[in-house]
């Protein structure tokens, strides 16, 4: 079983959330070339290793927030605050 | 008329709503409170509205709102309040919370969500045992004591938990989507039943708010 650290409910069972997708920069779509902006929403890189991502706490809170995963191992720790 | 999305036992009709007259002699009880109205109010999660409405995120408040009676106020999520009152005052209780809330300067949004949820009372001292089959929350004393709010997944559903203790017994509200309501009633009679639950009618029992009951 996955715990994510919710920052509004405390631990959670991985099956209260959604998964939010990498928590990469969306360039701003009004200045922003049509190359990049096509990168930013269909090219993913799937590293090995710690990476941030973004989960929404759909049977909770209903907020968005960052974890940092592992995602060969699964560990999870708190990441940076999500808007 | 209006009915609860829980099939009654053995109704009549009181208060406008068909309700139950079953009344169980079990120490441990499952009780359709449906009827009771239900209002949410949305706003910042730290400002005037908490001020006023007397209650943060994760915890629950009896207390009276002008010209309506009592209610019980549950701090439902961040930013986000369930207001329960005596049947029958939903749409008195928005008016009311509306007028309470009108000069804070804050956005806020206040509905009536009576007929669009389902609202049960699991009581008795096993409540807690029955609970610990079908959610993962943690129920001692130390991370969830009386009077506290939270949501959660109840056999899978999303649902409200808020233990209120009545009577010296352990006691606990679930508060479900509508349509979830029947499903989770079904859960928790099955969960409960090696612990001799039986389901009792809503006019029995403490009630969630005083005199909650509404006219006869």
């Amino acid at each position: 079983m996955m715990l994510l650290p919710c920052p509004w409910c405390g631990p959670r069972n991985v099956t209260e959330f959604r998964y939010g997708g990498r928590a990469v920069e969306r360039p701003d779509p009004g200045t922003t070339s049509p190359e990049r902006w096509r990168r930013y929403l269909h090219l993913q890189k799937n590293p090995l290793g710690w990476d941030t991502e973004n989960w929404y706490h759909s049977a909770g809170c209903r907020r968005y927030f960052a974890v940092q995963r592992h995602t060969g191992t699964n560990e999870v720790r708190a990441g940076e605050a999500s808007t | 008329m209006a009915r609860s999305p829980i099939a009654v036992v053995d109704g009549h009709v009181r208060h406008g709503w068909e309700i139950s007259a079953r009344a169980a002699a079990a120490e441990l009880t499952l009780r359709d409170e449906s009827p009771l109205a239900k209002v949410v109010v949305r706003g910042p999660f730290a400002g005037s509205v908490r001020s006023r409405l007397g209650v943060p995120f994760g915890r629950i408040i009896r207390t009276e709102i002008p010209d309506q009676g009592p209610v019980l106020v549950v701090g439902a999520g961040p930013g986000e309040w369930l207001v329960l009152g005596p049947v029958g005052t939903g749409g008195g209780l928005v008016v009311a919370l509306e007028k309470l809330l009108s000069d804070t300067g804050e956005f806020v949004s206040v509905v009536d969500i009576t007929h669009g949820r389902a609202l049960v009372r699991l009581h008795g001292s096993a409540a807690r045992q029955v609970l610990a089959k079908v959610t993962g929350i943690d129920l001692g004393d130390d991370a969830t004591p009386d009077g506290s709010a939270l949501r959660t997944s109840v056999a899978r559903i999303v649902t409200d938990l808020v233990r209120d203790d009545r009577d010296g017994a352990v006691s606990y509200l679930l508060h479900c989507e509508r349509s979830s309501g029947q499903f989770l009633f079904d859960q928790l009679v099955d969960a409960g039943a090696e612990f001799g639950l039986d389901v009792t009618g809503f006019d029995t029992g403490p009630g969630t708010v005083a005199d909650g009951r509404g006219p006869r």
